[in-house]
């Protein structure tokens, strides 16, 4: 099994998401861009942020880098949330809506649109979760 | 074992010991000293749950069923209740329970335990963290103090993965949520755990509870100043609307709080003190002067903070939704208001909604009355009546014979008191009011006598009641008196009971109003949920139809439910409403139809527009109304309702659609 957020898992889950999800059925078509910023990853308390660019549910863009700060692009959504959190939801004993509802998840951007995606957004989780259980 | 008097006492097992626990509804009344008593001398000892009478109820549940094993700490627990009895009095006035059997029930089962046979709890890093930062004693993860906190805080279900930490400071609260973030553990604060056990039983738990990690139970921020140069209080995190209420008072203030045992800090966060004083005095950000915050992240913030990008936005739409706050409050600055030495309660009687509503929604413009709202025959019959028979038959009597059905109920000067009496035809005045409490046992035995009988014929049996011929035989009937009232309580506490109510306080209408110690009787052996929220005075159809919609729902699941109050907010342009669904918080199969009920009410409230659902209402507490309350959503289109149902199920999990 890989290790979730090493390089491999990262490797893997670009593949996953480009060649398992279907643009229709799994990602509704959506066209948005979304940076996901993970806090106190460790063993060193980095920070990771993953830079996900879907076009008419086709992904176009996955980046990750480490580090504070991440500026290359500008997303439509930012969620920040600390990689326990994240854990619970690839673990799936925390959905991604509930973590927004429940501050666990930091939004910028609209509410209301963050969770018109949830949906497709959790196809993606969905597929992530395939790929390990080691934390 | 033997009383502090002597006498012996009789044994109950753990099985008997849980019927009774399985009725507590953790309202927290024994965590405040409400009837002169003083407190359980163990949970202010000790402070954690466990050691309370209403957490000790909790935990014998979960030991009876083997889902924990005792530890040392269960013998200590058990051990520290002395036997005082004040458990008793204090649970028997709110909900008729008997704790003080509970505790016993424990020594006695604790005395059969072999010390070796204890389970050992080893420490581990994150307690050893913990305690560096509020020191030993303040911080476990001891599973028999962990299961005192479950069902209001805990889900029922959980496995109980969690720590308990009792910090005293703000700077321990922020140094607590830095410590879990880095060790990337989710927290909550519990406060009186009374909005949090309201959502246990239901489809709310999921997300309102902790699934795992920290549970930060703020009981030990007990700082409270009173400011009478300024009429303000600076209120700690784990002061109690009770305790506030008693401070200000002691200076002829009064401040404007929720149920006795909820946390003034909690209930600013959870929905801005909605009250029945709101009119006069505020709601949301109205309430406060300024707030000492810990974020998410740790960092300690106030309200007044320049550099806080404006503290009392929010956004808006439907899914403008927080099921946790965003920040912990630690500490509030709050307003206080004066009280007068005229103030008086009358109370307008109706038999229909309609006319009691223009009355408030008049009141509430004219901003008439300290506290003003409507109440149901219902509300009116649990907060009066000492046991849950006896306002059985009370509301019977109103609903059935008098035809009470609603009242205005008005805390209120001299000036304004005389404007309600020209407004109104007849009213019950305090005397009276004071007769009908201390009478209630009387009036409810009178149900079927012929002398309510030849009531119910008149043309209107609520003027010939209150304001007719009838009222001197009414009254000298109730034979009202401390002395009647005492006898519908077990005979050991008779003698107590005689004393407490034969203080003026418990039948002064306005003290009970500004103090809150009846509400918590609409959760005594079972539980109420109570949505609403807040909808536009001006448009008196809709906010009946509204009002009808909460009513046919609860009919279709045959459920016990009737209006709870409405109150006018923000000079008469609001008004807040409050419908109260009753039901036995043990039974699966009910709190499912109420787990419906509430989604059900919510979707129609949102699809029928211009009202703020209390599922929205959440967690706006720190805001101003003017961002929370202008403007008022329409209603969801056909795609919205979609979506919202769509929402609802990935935040509550999968449930049965209605
Ligand atoms: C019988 C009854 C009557 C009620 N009457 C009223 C009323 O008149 N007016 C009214 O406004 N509400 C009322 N409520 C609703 C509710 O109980 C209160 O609003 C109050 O907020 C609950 O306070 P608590 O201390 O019990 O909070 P808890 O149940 O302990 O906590 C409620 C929520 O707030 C969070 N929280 C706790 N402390 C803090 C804090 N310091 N900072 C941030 N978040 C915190 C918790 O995590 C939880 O999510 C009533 C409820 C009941 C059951
Ligand atoms: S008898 Fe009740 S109030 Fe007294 S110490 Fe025991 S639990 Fe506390």
């Amino acid at each position: 099994m890989v290790k979730f957020l090493s390089d491999e898992w990262i490797a893997l889950g670009k593949q996953y998401m480009l060649e398992q999800l279907d643009p229709e059925k799994d990602m509704k078509h959506i066209t948005t861009s979304i940076l996901m910023i993970i806090e106190h990853v460790p063993p060193h308390d980095t920070t990771m942020n993953f830079y996900l660019e879907l076009k008419e549910g086709k992904v176009n863009d996955f980046t990750v880098n480490t580090g504070a700060t991440f500026t290359e692009k500008e997303a439509v959504f930012i969620i920040r949330g600390n990689y326990g959190t994240y854990k619970d939801i690839l673990q799936g004993t925390l959905g991604t809506a509930l973590a927004l509802l429940k501050n666990r998840l930091a939004l910028k951007g609209s509410k209301m649109e963050a969770l018109k995606i949830i949906k497709p957004i959790d196809g993606v989780i969905e597929s992530l979760r395939k790929i390990t259980d080691e934390f | 074992m033997i009383t502090k008097k002597g006498k012996p006492l009789e044994k109950i097992g753990l099985d008997a010991a849980v019927k009774i626990a399985e009725k507590g509804t953790h309202c927290g009344m024994c965590r405040i000293d409400f009837l002169g008593t003083g407190l359980c001398p163990s949970g202010k000892k000790h402070g954690f749950l466990a050691y309370w009478p209403q957490g000790r109820m909790e935990l014998v549940k979960h030991l009876n069923e083997g889902q924990i094993k005792p530890t040392a700490k269960l013998l200590e627990i058990a051990n520290s209740c002395t036997l005082c009895g004040i458990c008793d009095k204090q649970c028997n006035f709110a909900t008729q329970l008997r704790p003080e059997k509970v505790a016993r029930a424990l020594k006695d089962y604790v005395d059969t335990l072999d010390t070796k046979d204890l389970q050992v709890v080893p420490k581990d890093d994150i307690l050893r963290g913990l305690c560096e930062i509020v020191g030993e004693n303040w911080a476990t993860n001891d599973p028999v103090i962990i299961a005192s906190y479950v069902r209001s805080i805990i889900p029922p279900d959980a496995e109980l993965n969690y720590y308990i930490v009792m910090p005293e400071t703000t700077e321990q609260v922020a140094q607590i949520i830095k410590f879990a973030n880095t060790k990337n553990i989710p927290f909550l604060p519990r406060s009186g755990g009374t909005a949090l056990s309201v959502a246990t039983p239901t489809i709310l738990s999921n997300a309102t509870s902790l699934e795992h990690g920290i549970v930060i139970d703020l009981l030990r921020l007990k700082k409270l100043e009173v400011h009478p140069e300024s009429s303000s209080a600076i209120v700690g995190a784990g002061v109690t609307s009770f305790e506030l209420q008693n401070a200000a008072s002691k200076q002829k203030l009064r401040a404007n709080v929720a149920e006795a045992g909820a946390h003034v800090c909690a209930n600013i966060a959870t929905t801005g003190v909605v009250t029945t004083w709101g009119n006069a005095y505020g709601c949301f950000a109205d309430n406060f002067i300024d707030l000492e915050l810990v974020d998410m992240e740790g960092n300690i913030k106030h309200h007044r903070d320049i550099d806080i990008s404006n503290p009392y936005t929010t956004d808006h739409e439907f899914t403008n939704i927080s099921l946790s706050p965003s920040y912990v409050i630690t500490e509030a600055a709050v307003k206080l208001f004066p009280v007068f030495d005229d103030e008086d309660a009358v109370f307008v009687p109706f038999d229909n909604l309609e006319d009691a509503l223009d009355m408030v929604l008049l009141l509430g413009k004219r901003g008439v009355g300290l506290s003003v709202a409507v109440l149901s025959y219902k509300y009116l019959a649990e907060f009066i009546c000492p046991t849950p028979q006896i306002a059985k038959d009370f509301e019977d009597i109103c609903k059935n014979y008098i035809k009470l059905r609603y009242v205005v109920d008005v805390i209120c000067n001299k000036d304004d008191k005389k404007i309600v009496e020209e407004l109104a035809e007849y009213t019950i005045d305090h005397a009276m009011l004071k007769n009908m409490i201390l009478g209630s046992p009387k009036l409810a035995s009178l149900k079927e006598s012929e002398f309510m009988k030849i009531l119910a014929e008149e043309q209107n049996p609520l003027k010939a009641i209150f304001a007719g011929p009838m009222r001197v035989h009414f009254e000298k009937g109730l034979d009202a008196s401390p002395e009647q009232l005492a006898k519908v309580y077990d005979a050991d506490l008779q003698d107590f009971f005689r004393k407490v109510y034969a203080k003026p306080e418990m039948s002064d209408v306005v003290w009970l109003h500004a103090f809150r110690i009846l509400p918590s009787r609409l959760m005594r052996q079972r539980m109420t949920m109570g949505p609403g929220g807040a909808v536009w005075a001006g448009d008196k159809d809709h906010i009946l139809k509204w009002v009808r919609m909460f009513a046919d729902v609860g009919d279709k699941y045959h459920l016990e439910h009737a209006l709870g109050f409405i109150s006018p907010l923000d000079a008469g342009k609001f008004i807040y409403i409050e419908y109260d669904y009753f039901y036995d918080h043990n039974d699966p199969e009910v709190a499912s139809r109420i787990s419906k009920t509430l989604l059900e009410t919510t979707e129609k409230s949102l699809v029928l527009g211009g009202v703020f659902t209390l599922i929205n209402y959440l967690f706006k507490g720190i805001y101003r109304k003017e961002h929370v309350l202008y403007p008022l959503m329409k209603g969801l289109t056909k795609e919205e309702q979609m979506m919202f149902r769509e929402v609802l199920h990935s935040i509550l999990g999968e449930f049965e659609e209605w």
